[in-house]
């Protein structure tokens, strides 16, 4: 079948996911996860792949970090 | 009579580098980012200690190039832009990655195997299982990955910047970014589901069990 609109859209899901399809190719993809099971699957597989790696690669810098790079930046600076 | 010609009219701001007023302005527009700029530089250096000196290096490289910074545009961009290059000049030649430079021209079987996205028993349930891993899975599995697919994916999947914006950072073609993140996904996706596999996350009921043992709305910490 090549009417079904899953060949495009495999093709297309990860563009999709990274908001890059514009107009109408966003909109073909999203009239074709709304029917078809096997395509919404694998978006969502997409989508829980991005999300995990959000969660896993919060960070945030250690004090000493920011009081470090304030002291450099203060030194860089006076010595004008 | 005598007229000082050299005291001009100019009481505006004192733009030169490294002038208070530039620190000033430095410091408010660019610290805001630093946990950010710490969190990739994790995922570049892998450790802490390096992290740090890697985010400090690319305050003070940005601070001297910082009148070079046309306002208004995209500062995180320009930052990552610093940071990316900073890694690559001085940390990757300490850290000598197999294969840098020829990893884009691998074939995907080169790559590593692509059994298991079959073996779980339904897309659905292997969402939910890539769900559940803990961070520490992810982050193994990130860093497993080779560098230049696991940098694409980290701009494109946790600071959500354009392919465009990526070609820049990266210093590359567009197909090539979409290349690195197409494969590095799938690579990610193919070592967390047979993590999750591994674990026993997939089998039908032991899934439903953890799934309603960890009900209650996730924290979203920011």
């Amino acid at each position: 079948m090549t009417d079904c609109g899953c060949e495009k859209a495999k093709a297309e899901l990860e563009e999709y996911l990274h908001n890059e399809l514009r107009g109408d190719d966003a909109t073909d993809i999203r009239d074709h996860l709304a029917t078809c099971d096997d395509c919404s699957y694998e978006h969502l597989v997409g989508k829980t792949l991005t999300e995990v790696v959000q969660r896993a690669c919060k960070e945030t810098a250690p004090e000493d970090l920011r009081d470090q790079v304030l002291l450099r930046l203060r030194t860089i600076a006076s010595g004008h | 009579m005598t007229t000082d010609t050299t005291v001009g009219p100019d009481k505006g701001p004192d733009k030169r580098t490294g002038s208070p007023e530039m620190r000033d302005l430095f410091e408010e527009q660019a610290m805001p980012f630093i946990d950010q700029l710490y969190a990739a530089a994790m995922r570049m250096t892998r450790n802490p200690s390096d992290a740090q000196d890697l985010v400090q290096e690319t305050f003070v490289k940005a601070f001297a190039a910082f009148t070079q910074f046309e306002q208004g545009t995209n500062l995180k961009a320009w930052l990552y832009r610093i940071l990316t290059n900073t890694f690559i000049n001085t940390y990757r030649k300490k850290q000598r990655e197999p294969y840098q430079g020829t990893i884009d021209e691998l074939e995907d079987w080169q790559l590593g195997g692509a059994e298991s996205t079959t073996a779980m028993a339904s897309r659905s349930a292997e969402a939910e299982a890539i769900d559940h891993l803990p961070d520490s899975a992810v982050k193994d599995a990130l860093q497993s990955i080779p560098e230049d697919f696991r940098l694409a994916v980290y701009f494109a999947d946790v600071e959500g910047f354009s392919y465009q914006e990526i070609a820049e950072i990266m210093k590359t073609p567009i197909g090539t970014v979409m290349s690195r993140l197409h494969r590095g996904r799938r690579l990610l996706r193919e070592l967390l589901t047979s993590y999750a596999i591994e674990q026993g996350l997939d089998a039908g009921r032991k899934a439903q069990r953890v799934t309603q043992s960890q009900n209650e709305p996730r924290s979203t910490q920011k």
